[in-house]
């Protein structure tokens, strides 16, 4: 009985106890909701350290938003420092200069305060843009950097989003730092030009590309592109700017693993390979040799410009020719300096009978064209040549197809020929040659003759084999000599029913065809 | 003439301005197959690159001597590893040369000997059966690597290879991994042996890589 009177007093003890401490931690908790902000500092100072590197030298928190543990190796630092938002009266000079406590902005009611460097405040971008000598050439409607609405803050977000915009600000420093050594040591043929805040390189003749460093150090998001003739910039080259110099740092922090694993670590696989397979002094050399992010850069505008005249020239030339109908398609999968476009060279119905197919390859700087044939043509970046190689193509098509349909129709090829020169069959053309065939008809009494050519168009003849008007005379006295064949005359295809030329065609040999 | 010279000439340089690696700085220990993979996630953490997450390896290696005997004193020995990637199949072959422990003051917190790697093709095997070596014995290692800055650290099985079985039906040595942490540096450069011991500690009390004894070693089988 006892016992149990004792047990019971200990519990109530122990309970009590247990009550007093709940009782204190509730005051205690009430008295931080009410108020907030030195509770706040060190959960937003945790959520700061989510995401930066930070860490405690004697009584300041020191932060590092530079990219040097991704791989970078450029020498301006990314120090920053983190204090309490009440101590901004103290202008105890920290490493890093703190903000001027000027323009602190109404808004902002986060308990951290975060000093970045002065040369890292604002915001930066690269801007890039394909110009032709004065004009424009390309225009991209996408929304410029900061132009929409800001979200709204929340407490961590501010400190967080000046630190990612000074780690953008450093970014692109470091970018076009790299970018402004390389046009300075490179040595292209046209030499590449540095002023200010500016890079100049040409792409092709007449075209130059034009890295800028545009670094807004106002807080105003509101502020436009200033010259509104310009038009806004390329982000396709700027983004591909970014992935090169990420690919620069990367490469400086992987270095590949040595397979066996006793291998010395840090020479790279081609290198592990030089002693074995006794490369000399000039591959060693080459081996080191690398482009720099400049070269790409203007590779890969090379090649967008290049895509962008090949596209052009094709949808012209579709537009314009309807007898055959030229389709191309693109690749869907393509490399930043290699594109590849199909193109059909078909007529409208006939399909199954004849059909040219083209495919080129789009470079940097050239083009390269393989025929049906299996005939590769390499040509430079003038838009013409490509555009006279598809009128030749054009030509051939329809000589092709007439002599597919021929077969089809029963009628017999008597031969043909590509290249039609200067002589008495008509003068020489000023682009391509003209080609030709001859057909004769299942029984031999029809022939005709088609000729086409770039510019003039397509012209066909037809010819009656035993001579209508044989009359022997004194020197061709026998009546064989009526079978030679007679005169062509020209048949008027534009007065022709049929919607192609395949189609008239088609309709002639079947009329011309007798049934005997 | 002159390019095996100016070849020649280079090589020399290069050895007294002392680049070659030609020395290697080790620390070794082991781990139980049960408790390997907290020793990868720590080595995982610790390392460079933790991104691209822990390189495997499988090589297999030969282990080669060279006897030649010198009339009346004891005969030279000289023992060369050729170790070759299993997973990697077009890896040129290392050769190795691995030298005795160096006897220094017994502070030095790592072993030190000098090694002497170089890549070769796969007829190396043929060639030093031709000039008389002899293959000791061969194993089969398969595990992970990583690295920190200049240090590599290995994690591996050993296998035991017999001579006609295929490959995959090899059997481990033990039941645990063997760690190796290692450096490969020009002679004179005692001062990475102080940041391997300090790396060394923060894989403890897991495995603890210490510098063996090789001569205890041999005389306690």
């Amino acid at each position: 009985m006892v016992q149990i009177y004792a047990r019971k007093k200990a519990l109530a003890g122990a309970a009590n106890v247990l009550l007093a401490g709940a009782e204190k931690l509730k005051t205690s908790q009430n008295e931080a909701v009410r108020n907030r902000t030195t509770l706040d500092f060190h959960i937003e100072l945790l959520r700061l350290r989510q995401n930066w590197r930070l860490k405690k030298v004697s009584n300041t928190i020191i932060g590092d938003l530079s990219y040097r543990t991704a791989g970078s190796k450029y020498l301006q630092t990314g120090t920053f420092e983190v204090t309490k938002a009440e101590d901004d009266e103290k202008a105890s000079s920290p490493p890093s200069s703190p903000l001027p406590s000027g323009p602190t902005p109404a808004k902002q009611n986060s308990a951290l305060r975060v000093s970045i460097p002065s040369e890292l405040q604002g915001v930066a971008y690269i801007e890039v843009l394909c110009q032709k000598d004065h004009e424009d050439l390309c225009s991209v409607n996408i929304n410029l950097l900061g132009s929409g609405p800001p979200p709204p803050p929340t407490q961590t977000c501010i400190g967080s989003k000046k630190l990612e915009a000074a780690q953008n600000v450093l970014f692109c420093k470091e970018l076009f730092n790299q970018l402004a050594k390389e046009a300075v040591q490179l040595q292209a043929p046209i030499p590449h030009m540095v002023v200010g805040n500016q890079i100049m390189a040409t792409v092709l003749p007449g075209i130059q590309l034009i890295i800028g460093l545009c670094h807004s150090t106002t807080a105003d998001k509101k502020q436009q592109h200033p010259s509104p003739s310009k038009s806004e910039h390329d982000h396709v080259l700027e983004h591909s700017l970014h992935q090169l110099l990420r690919e620069v740092h990367h490469k400086n922090t992987h270095h590949p693993f040595p397979h066996p694993a006793t291998g010395p670590l840090g020479p790279s696989k081609k290198r592990m390979f030089a002693g074995p397979m006794a490369a000399d002094r000039y591959e060693l050399l080459e081996m080191t040799k690398t482009d720099t992010l400049l070269e790409q850069i203007v590779k890969q505008a090379q090649h967008f410009i290049m895509r962008m005249r090949t596209e052009y020239v094709l949808d012209t030339i579709a537009k314009e020719v309807k007898d055959p109908l030229i389709s191309s398609h693109w690749n869907t999968l393509n490399s930043p300096t290699q594109s590849c476009v199909k193109i059909n060279i078909s007529t409208h119905g006939y399909d199954a009978v004849c059909r040219t197919p083209l495919v080129i390859h789009v470079g940097e700087k050239s083009l390269k064209c393989i025929c049906r044939d299996g005939k590769v043509m390499n040509m430079s970046y003038e838009p013409q040549e490509l555009r006279d190689l598809i009128f030749c193509h054009i030509n051939q098509h329809q000589i092709l197809a007439v002599q597919a349909l021929a077969k089809t129709m029963g009628w017999q090829a008597l031969g043909n020929s590509n290249h039609l020169g200067d002589d008495s069959t008509g003068t020489v053309e000023p682009l391509g040659n003209a080609s030709s065939c001859l057909m004769s008809s299942p029984t031999g009494d029809r022939i005709i003759a088609v000729r086409c050519e770039p510019h003039t168009g397509i012209q066909v003849s037809v010819a009656h084999s035993p001579r209508t008007d044989f009359f022997p005379s004194r020197l061709v006295t026998e009546r064989k000599w009526e079978h030679l064949g007679g005169q062509f005359r020209d048949v008027r295809l534009d007065k022709m029913e049929g919607r192609n030329f395949l189609h008239k065609m088609e309709l002639l040999m079947a009329s011309l065809t007798s049934n005997s | 003439m002159s390019a095996p010279g100016t070849a020649m000439d280079s090589l020399s340089a290069a050895l007294k301005c002392n680049i070659i690696p030609n020395q290697e700085y080790l620390l070794q220990g082991s781990v139980l197959d049960q408790y390997v993979e907290v020793l990868l996630h720590r080595l995982r953490g610790l390392c460079d690159n933790v991104d691209s997450g822990p390189e495997s390896f499988h090589d297999h290696e030969l282990c080669f001597t060279l006897r030649a005997g010198s009339g009346s004193g004891a005969p030279i020995v000289l023992p060369l590893r050729v170790r070759r990637a299993l997973d990697v199949a077009d890896a040129p072959f290392q050769l190795r040369y691995v030298g005795q422990q160096e006897l220094g003051d017994k502070n030095r917190p790592t072993v030190v000997r000098s090694s002497i790697d170089m890549a070769c093709s796969s007829t190396i095997v043929e060639f030093l059966t031709e000039l008389g070596c002899r293959l000791d014995f061969e194993y089969i290692a398969r595990g992970y690597m990583f690295r920190k800055g200049r240090m590599k650290i290995t994690v591996s099985k050993i296998f035991k290879v017999a001579g006609n079985k295929p490959v995959e039906t090899v059997e481990p040595i033990s039941q645990s991994y063997l760690v190796e942490l290692s450096v490969l540096a020009p002679s004179g450069q005692d001062a990475i042996g102080e940041d391997m011991r300090i790396f060394a500690e923060q894989l403890r009390p897991l495995v603890q890589l210490e510098k063996i004894d090789y001569k205890r070693l041999g005389s306690m089988m």
